[in-house]
């Protein structure tokens, strides 16, 4: 008699495991979890003081400086998925006399350019530098594509003209905002 | 399926909890309550008990203390991303989630003509904590866009991972009239072991001042993190981690103890104190050990003047060796000592009713007197990385027939006001069956549960002729 109560016993236990469930609930919702942050990253930033544009030593102006760096993450695969959008902001101060054309160009591994921008900023002094409002450049769309394709960036500097005597410094100084969505792609 | 299904949220999803075993401490006709309390009451009748192997005791339990499966997956018309966002800022860095589980190998015990019951015993324990990184997940899931400013502190990532065999030995013995004691001797086997608590740092976005190199800062400060890892060097050949099971890992020492006392005929308080010990790791060490400051503003360009093919800096690579300069990360192989979480249990017991086997002293066994009733409290508290975890218990216990006990349980802990738990001791006998669930009420639907947890197990007792 008394043994028979396993029965029943091992009965509510099981019964306890089969009638537990999970009720009202949609597992697929997992795949349309999208994390959208936005992130604020320094870019490049310079000091070119004037005496940079003329070379004392063959005593011949240099009207054009050119430099270049990586950005290894920019095609990166994970990069190239998830950035939506990003802005470009540059902030310049120049307190050279003379106007300035300032180039970015984006070049891939293979060295093509694949996306480009440029600004002009205006003389300025020493004692009244220019600042001209904030240069901001906004890629998105199909122009991300081009953007992420590039891992590095080169950046020129053209001066109209240059001589020993030339006085002052041009800064920059850029950051961009990346709009990232990152979600489970096929 | 459903099974399929509990057993998934018990192992997978619930990243696990507080090992509490409320329904079964002070339940003493199984004895696995002696490994609640070592110092239990022993059922003055029992002579000897086996643990069926493998069967004697299976523990699950999981929990997560701010969130449930529901609130995340639950239907619903709120777009899931934003049911996550709005959970991720209720949350707080106190939370957790945790996993446990135990799977008993051997269970014998015996009363020695000393009156000194002795019990042993092997089990395998999994036992996982992490706490919730709340500002790396803000950070992850918004960006610092919006968080100029904000010191993310990087110092809430704190976690414990552990899989390891104990073996343990302890006696229990009736110290006069009133009074009950045991103290229960382990060592540990390690497995594997992995934690990273203590950490520190924060990390920040700034604007920059008239001073500074570019537009923004963006600051590590202060940060020191130390991940330490002891058998996850290699991968393990199955030998080898069967070989660590069986005290060929890194070893550990530790000890309960506990004690019963019966105030009164009805009142009975008890405690005990378990897992008083260390592991030592000092086999298949490795840790790893990152510190500094760093300050990014972006990279600088220096227009050095270059003749035809010279490339200029390597400002990515510079600024990459930079960040390894000022932090560090070590790798370090020598051993570490890893303290046991503690845990406290203590109750206090009012029975009433009538007197089990319906005579006022059951002169056989020595004058112990069993009521069929009892109501009572008991506390119970886990040292987490983050400090103690705590729970109250109240429960009602009722001897429904000989063959039958039941215990019922309401406990408040970290994971909800609700939880109420059952169990059941049917005793055939020779032959013991237990089980015990918390969290019932939520059995109806599992995936609304923050913790669930269970023990069950079969057992073979002697009990004097």
């Amino acid at each position: 008699m008394k043994k028979n109560l396993l029965i029943p016993a091992l009965g509510v236990f099981v019964g306890l495991l089969l009638f537990s469930c999970i009720k009202d609930t949609d597992f697929d919702q997992a795949e349309n979890v999208t994390l959208t942050p936005v992130v604020e990253l320094d870019l490049i930033h310079f000091d070119v003081a004037a005496n940079e544009f003329f070379d004392e030593v063959t005593n011949t102006a240099r009207l054009r400086l050119v430099d270049t760096t990586e950005i290894r993450f920019l095609d990166d695969t994970e990069i190239q998925e998830s950035l939506l959008r990003a802005d470009f902001l540059f902030r310049f101060n120049n307190t050279i006399p003379r106007e300035f054309a300032v180039n970015f160009q984006f070049i891939s591994e293979e060295g093509e350019e694949t996306y480009a921008t440029a600004t002009v900023v205006p003389a300025g002094t020493m004692t009244n530098p220019s600042t001209p409002p904030d240069f901001i450049e906004v890629v998105e769309g199909e122009e991300v594509l081009q953007l992420t394709g590039a891992n590095r960036v080169v950046i020129s500097v053209d001066i109209p003209s240059a001589d020993a005597s030339l006085e002052g410094n041009l800064n920059l100084q850029s950051k961009t905002t990346y709009y990232l969505e990152i979600k489970e792609r096929d | 399926m459903k099974v399929i299904t509990l057993f998934f949220i018990a192992f997978g999803l619930s990243v696990a909890m507080a090992q509490n075993k409320q329904v079964l401490y002070g339940l003493e006709e199984v004895p696995q309550a002696l490994l609640t309390n070592p110092g239990g009451k022993m059922p003055a009748g029992q002579k000897a008990h086996f643990g069926i192997p493998l069967l004697s005791q299976i523990h699950v339990n999981g929990g997560a203390s701010g969130v449930s499966v529901y609130d995340i997956f639950g239907e619903s018309t709120v777009d899931i991303n934003t049911r996550i966002q709005e959970k991720i800022f209720e949350m707080s860095e106190k939370d957790f989630f945790t996993a446990t589980q135990q799977l008993e190998l051997i269970s014998f015990g015996w009363r020695g003509n000393n009156e000194i019951y002795y019990s042993g015993g092997v089990y395998q324990e999994l036992d996982f904590i992490s706490y919730f990184p709340r500002d790396l997940a803000i950070l992850a899931w918004e960006g610092n866009a919006d968080y100029i400013g904000y010191r993310f502190d990087l110092g809430q990532v704190s976690a414990t991972a552990d899989l390891l065999t104990v073996y343990h030995f302890g006696v229990n013995k009736k110290i006069g009239k009133r009074l009950t004691a045991g103290v229960r001797a382990k060592v540990y086997s390690s497995i594997f072991s992995a934690s990273s608590t203590d950490n520190k740092g924060t990390f920040v976005t700034e604007l920059g001042d008239e001073n500074s190199e570019n537009i923004y800062e963006h600051n590590i400060e202060g940060a020191d993190f130390l991940l330490r890892t002891s058998g996850l060097t290699n991968s393990p050949t199955s030998s080898e981690v069967v070989g660590r099971a069986f005290l060929g890992g890194n070893l550990g020492v530790g000890l309960d103890m506990g004690a019963t006392y019966e105030v009164t005929d009805r009142i009975t308080a008890s405690a005990s104190v378990l897992d008083v010990g260390a592991i030592f790791h000092n086999k298949n060490v490795e840790s790893f050990r990152a510190q500094g400051d760093y300050t990014l503003d972006g990279i600088e360009l220096i227009f050095p003047p270059l003749n035809a093919g010279e490339g200029t800096f390597p400002y990515y690579d510079d600024l990459e060796d930079e960040l390894e300069r000022e932090i560090p990360v070590d790798t370090i192989t020598s051993g570490y000592t890893e303290m046991r979480p503690l845990k406290l249990n203590a109750g206090a017991t009012y029975s009433f009713g009538k007197f089990v086997g319906g005579q006022e002293c059951d002169c056989l066994h020595k004058g112990q007197i069993e009521r069929t009733q009892a109501v009572g409290l008991q506390y119970y508290s886990i040292f987490r990385p983050k400090g103690p975890q705590m729970a109250g218990t109240f429960f009602y216990y009722r001897r429904l027939w000989d063959f039958l006990s039941a215990k019922a349980t309401y406990t408040v802990d970290s994971y909800s006001f609700s939880n109420v738990g059952i169990g059941a001791v049917v005793d055939l006998g020779k032959f013991i069956f237990y089980f015990a669930a918390d969290n019932i009420l939520s059995y109806g639907n599992l995936a609304k549960a923050k913790s669930v947890s269970l023990q069950l197990g079969f057992n073979i007792k002697i009990d004097e002729e």
